[in-house]
């Protein structure tokens, strides 16, 4: 991740490299797995981004998933990659900020999520309501993501509305799946509950968090495929 | 039909069933196909070209165009969805692969370069990849087997297998094992929400290896004098170990760290209540499966 080329990643994504600069760096790139990992990452947050509209949100929602989830990455990524609402605006990630977009990104997810879903930008602010079943019935009331269980209720939401236009089988899976990770956080919460200091304890917690809102995502973008 | 020869730069060819085509490739061009149901199976030759062949109903459209680097194969519903359809496709081991499906198993053998497979109801078996290989199924399993570089294996509902393979890799499921055997990685991270994690390979000295689950057992192969600072951390799980280790921070609740050797490896084993296992070498895959027959023969 320290090489000549790393920091020219994003002048490459933005095609700005000279001809020679270009082929150098394609040469590098077939026998480097890091940089091409680095330049995949840099293209699903380009990605993620600009599926995202130029419309503000009220608040960040960062620091209330950071909080949740126990993470402490700052939020650098998120209004980077925002930048890319814009047709034709480049794209300038330091290292550091790829770092925290490559975290921010699974966040970005939910709100993406509620971004993308039409339904989902209505009623603007009524203050956000978590945990639910693995999937939830639609809301009638649309409400802006509040952190975790914020990006968490919309994904359900996105999933629960598309629910029909799946597989039942894939629905089941999901749902199964869905539980089981709602039964290892629950066990977690207690544990935590019981020992607040266990480092072990509340990093196992932030993982499975993370791991339901990854299967959420990975719901909600079969929907959206199938859409 | 006779296989066909195509040679234009630019083409889009809708084939009649059933298919046997051939297509030039050059140097650098990768492959993209796309199937809603049925099979990709992948074999590898020493010819610059691409073979397809295919015997699609009446209802559905093959088609293969060669754009720019890209070959990319399609199946499409003449009318409505296209039906379930095998492709049988032969490349040149250099080639890139992007394959994708739903009802989709997709098979590959001989490739040496970067594999990326997504399919939802389907398993995923491969030999080979080189470079970036990303492998997912959401109800099927993941077999991986002689890869080499940045490896991603993922599942949701199914088990996750990767043997005689390096470099470093994520490997993760929801409700599945995961198995790592005769891997060489040199970065490590495996984790399942409801299953097994075992690896056996050589643990490198500055690498990192991190393994963990909810409800499954975590089985390692090491030896006393294997190099790693080990970290094992439970809720209500246990911890065994093949040879004596000498704890040297115990913390609080069942966490604590040993090292081996020089400790020049960072190893972190966790389990929030189920048993973690150091064995020897060579034998953590069928350690692990004995324990498990013996938790059924156990539990009924």
């Amino acid at each position: 991740m320290s090489d000549q080329w790393t920091e020219r990643l994003s002048e490459y994504l933005d095609g700005e490299l000279q001809d020679e600069e270009r082929a150098g760096l394609d040469a590098h790139l077939r026998d480097c797995a890091e940089c091409a990992a680095v330049l995949a990452d840099l293209k699903r947050v380009a990605i993620r981004a600009r599926a995202l509209t130029d419309r503000e949100p009220a608040a960040d929602l960062w620091p209330g998933i950071a909080a949740d989830i126990g993470a402490t990455t700052p939020s650098t990524g998120v209004p980077a990659a925002r930048r890319g609402g814009h047709p034709g605006r480049q794209w300038s990630f330091t290292m550091p900020e790829l770092a925290a977009a490559g975290i921010a990104l699974m966040v970005l997810s939910g709100g993406a999520a509620w971004w993308l879903h039409p339904s989902a930008r209505t009623n603007v602010g009524v203050a956000a309501k978590p945990p639910a079943p693995a999937i939830v019935a639609p809301a009638s009331s649309r409400t802006r993501p509040r952190g975790y269980d914020g990006a968490v209720s919309d994904l359900e939401r996105v999933l629960a509305e598309g629910r029909g236009r799946l597989d039942t089988a894939t629905v089941r899976v999901l749902e199964r799946n869905l539980a089981a990770i709602d039964s290892a956080i629950a066990q977690a919460q207690r544990a935590v509950a019981a020992d607040s200091a266990n480092v072990y304890l509340n990093s196992h917690l932030a993982d499975t968090r993370r791991r339901k809102l990854e299967l959420l995502r990975q719901a909600a973008n079969l929907v959206t495929a199938v859409s | 039909m006779f296989p066909t020869l195509v040679s234009t730069v630019f083409s889009v060819m809708t084939l009649a069933a059933p298919i046997d085509t051939t297509v030039p490739a050059e140097r650098g061009q990768r492959l993209e196909a796309n199937v809603f149901g049925g099979e990709i199976i992948v074999k590898t030759w020493a010819r610059n070209a691409v073979r397809l062949q295919a015997d699609p109903s009446s209802r559905t459209e093959v088609t293969i165009s060669s754009v720019g680097s890209t070959i990319i194969v399609r199946s499409e519903g003449r009318r409505g969805p296209a039906s379930a359809v095998d492709l049988n496709l032969t490349v040149p081991v250099w080639m890139a692969l992007d394959l994708s499906g739903v009802y989709t198993d997709v098979t590959i053998d001989g490739v040496r370069a970067s594999l990326e497979v997504e399919t939802v109801q389907g398993d995923v078996e491969v030999t080979g990849g080189e470079g970036q290989v990303s492998l997912s199924s959401v109800q099927g399993s993941v077999t991986l087997r002689g890869a080499k570089g940045r490896i991603g294996v993922h599942s949701v509902n199914e088990d996750v297998r990767v043997m005689n393979t390096t470099g470093e890799i994520k490997a993760e499921t929801v409700n599945g094992e995961i198995e790592l055997e005769k891997v060489d990685a040199t970065n490590l991270d495996a984790n399942t929400v409801n299953g097994d994690v075992a690896y056996d390979g050589p643990i490198h000295d500055g690498g990192r290896y991190a393994l963990s689950s909810h409800n499954g057992d975590i089985t390692i192969g090491m030896t006393p004098t294997t190099n790693a600072t080990v970290a094992v951390s439970t809720f209500s799980g246990d911890f065994e170990s093949d040879f004596p280790v000498t704890i040297k921070n115990q913390k609080k609740g069942k966490r604590f760290d040993f090292t081996l050797g020089r400790g020049g490896a960072q190893v972190e084993l966790e389990s929030f209540q189920g048993t973690i296992r150091l064995v020897r070498p060579g034998t953590a895959a069928s350690r692990q499966d004995h324990d498990n027959d013996d938790d059924r023969d156990t539990h009924p």
